[in-house]
């Protein structure tokens, strides 16, 4: 088990900058999940920490230890690769075997941490064949066996989940995470999948175009984002984003307007479906929209209205709500869970801080 | 339906193509010489006699009503072409393996310097017409006394082979998956995982690039003819070539033919499920 810390982590191919300045701490025994749309970098910076991919500049840090030179091998780390590569042409006993072949254990060692990684993970039928035989849940589990059966100090997974189907990325999630906590081994799982984030992580990392944006636990992250960026990425249905000014203490959008103290200039506000009510039109300050679609999830319904032609909202309903195609309603928010975003997509705080 | 009408056609002509050729040279092969000037020919020997299998290696054979049919002249050139063929082949089949399998595989997995235009420098050697090079190899063999050496023929043919088996190799190993970085973490080198894990895998690809280099060591004429014939040192293409010189001896002829194609069929025959294994691309993406 590790203690990992990432040091001002740049990593430039050619002119692209894939990761700029990241900087961040895993606790030892953590969990934490890099989300991110594809692109921004996870897989790169998984890649520096396992020693795969060699910083353009800064620094990687095992238990206080200068690692950043060290090779992949010597770091102790296990991975599974995205799509749970494994090696081809051999049978998934083989696979995981050589995960032990440079490990200096005797035969004996070696068979009882086989033996116990495939107890662990009920691969026992499979062991003999060849990947291509396998489904693709049965990979990931033998890849998993691969990966843990190092006993490393770190487990590194790079979208393990993603190319499984729903039903299957259900189930494989939280056996993810219940394996992580009985081993108890620093782990570092990238996805781009915000449920899979929220649902394993202990700690979430938001990266985008190759930056940190916001590092918290899943409810910090959702109730709390540091960034337009954070805000708009995590939840579902997302976020609401009216675009807007503030002028002389208020925040004006699309025929919406609520007091606010920040600065003036371009600014975003963010409201959740859920912080949002259909009013009746007496109530000051209601917004006037176009119903466009209702969408049944059966404990709810999300209905969508059009504020103006650019401007979609969403809106929670209890499953009983009805409602006609192009009907007139009105909307209120919630001040109180209001978010408001600045020109550079940064928080604004909506109230002065309180003194005290 | 209509497409397996096409389907059909396409075979026929396919089969027909390749087939009747073989057909013929075997008709040839199996008839005397009396036979063959016969005419009408028959379209299948009636009693196949092996005379010709004889005659190529030197042999005389003594046919029905004590006719006897000849070693032939060539034979010494047969039996010698073939031995040197096998050499030469099998020579240039390992050397090019030993050169083009590192080689493409670091153009197809590694970045370093210059790389492009390194690619291009190959791709160019591949696009060269070989019949190109003939004259200048030619002087500068009589030169440095390669003519006429087995060692000069086995260098020539790696000027053709390298280039284009690196060339397939390339776009082979870019699509192999990147098992390396498991390699890596699992505590292997670079040398030793490509030795130990992506050769193995790579299994299709490396039986392929051997066949084409020995099959085009094997086939080729042109620089044979010129820089190695008529001296001790002589391939089978050019020793089969040679009939043309002396008295017609169509049967003999038509068996040294024969001769020469089973090696390539054998190769081809046990290597063709790795020939459709391998999904090429194109290297230049
Ligand atoms: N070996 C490489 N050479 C050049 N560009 C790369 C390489 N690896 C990744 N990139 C680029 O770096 C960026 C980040 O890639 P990656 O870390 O794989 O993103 P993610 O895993 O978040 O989808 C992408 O724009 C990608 O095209
Ligand atoms: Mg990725």
């Amino acid at each position: 088990m590790a203690r990992i810390e990432l040091q001002q982590l740049h990593k430039t191919f050619g002119s692209l900058a894939a990761v700029q300045e990241l900087g961040l701490e895993i606790a030892e025994g953590e969990f934490l999940v890099l989300l991110g749309p594809s692109g921004c970098g996870k897989t790169t910076t998984l890649n520096m920490i396992a020693g795969l991919e060699a910083p353009t500049s800064g620094r990687v840090l095992f238990d206080g230890r200068d690692v950043t030179k060290v090779l992949a091998y010597h770091r102790n780390v296990a991975m599974v690769f995205q799509s749970s590569l494994l090696y081809p042409h051999l049978s998934a006993r083989r696979n995981i075997e050589t995960s032990l072949r440079h490990s200096g254990l005797g035969r004996a060692d070696r068979d009882r941490r086989i033996a116990d990684v495939v107890r662990m993970l009920e691969i026992d039928p499979l062991l003999d064949k060849l990947p291509s035989q396998l489904s693709g849940g049965e990979r990931q589990r033998v890849a998993t066996a691969k990966a843990i059966v190092r006993e490393p100090a770190a487990f590194l997974l790079d979208e393990p989940l993603s190319a499984l189907d729903a039903a299957l990325r259900l189930s494989l999630r939280s056996e993810i995470a219940n394996l992580q906590k009985r081993l108890g081994t620093t782990t570092v799982l990238v996805t781009h999948d915000q449920i899979e984030a929220m649902t394993m992580g202990d700690r979430i990392a938001v990266m985008s175009n190759g930056r940190l944006e916001q590092i918290g636990t899943p409810d910090q992250i959702y109730n709390d984002p540091a960034t337009l960026f954070v805000a708009g990425f995590l939840g579902a249905p997302p976020m609401n984003l009216i675009a807007g000014e503030v002028e002389a203490g208020c925040f004006r959008g699309i025929g919406f307007s609520l007091p606010v103290t920040a600065p003036t200039g371009p600014a975003t506000l963010g409201v959740r479906p859920q912080d949002v009510r259909v009013v009746a039109s007496e109530v000051q300050g209601a917004l006037v929209a176009r119903v466009f679609a209702l969408e049944h999830l059966g404990r709810e319904s999300v209905l969508i209205v059009e504020a103006d032609k650019s401007t979609k909202l969403r809106v929670l309903v209890p499953p009983s709500f009805g409602a006609r195609v192009g009907e007139r309603l009105f909307l209120a928010a919630d001040p109180e869970r209001c978010l408001l975003f600045g020109a550079e997509g940064m928080r604004l705080p909506l109230h002065p801080a309180v003194p005290g | 339906m209509k497409r397996t009408g096409f389907l059909a056609v396409a075979l026929v002509v396919a089969l027909f193509w390749s087939l009747v050729p073989i057909y013929w040279f075997c008709r040839m092969a199996f008839l005397t010489p009396l036979e063959i000037q016969h005419y009408p020919w028959p379209l299948i020997p009636h009693a196949p006699n092996p005379a010709a299998f004889y005659n190529i290696f030197g042999f005389r054979y003594v046919l029905s009503g004590n006719l006897v049919s000849p070693a032939s002249g060539q034979a010494a050139q047969i039996i010698r072409g073939l031995k040197d063929s096998f050499l030469v082949s099998l020579i240039v089949m390992v050397v090019t393996l030993a050169i083009t399998l590192p080689l493409a595989y670091m153009f197809a997995r590694m970045e370093f310097r210059y790389k492009n235009s390194l690619l291009f420098a190959i791709l160019f050697a591949v696009a060269l017409p070989p019949v190109s090079t003939l004259i200048p190899f030619y002087a500068m063999y009589v030169r440095l006394g390669l003519a006429g050496t087995l060692s000069g023929l086995v260098i020539v043919d790696l000027t053709l082979t390298v280039p284009f088996v690196t060339w397939m190799l390339i776009g082979y190993f870019r699509n192999l998956p990147p098992i390396e970085r498991l390699a890596w973490m699992d505590g292997y080198g670079r040398l030793a995982a490509f030795v130990r894990l992506v050769l193995p895998l790579a299994r299709s690809g490396v039986a392929v690039a051997a066949v084409i280099a020995f099959l085009f060591a094997w086939n080729e004429f042109t620089y044979a003819l010129v820089l190695v014939n008529g001296t001790t040192a002589n391939t089978l293409p050019t020793a089969v070539s040679g009939f043309l010189h002396q008295y017609p001896e169509p049967g003999n002829l038509a068996a040294s033919v024969l001769i020469t194609i089973v090696p390539p069929a054998l190769v081809a025959y046990f290597l063709q499920r790795h020939v459709s294994e391998m999904n090429l691309v194109d290297p230049v993406r």
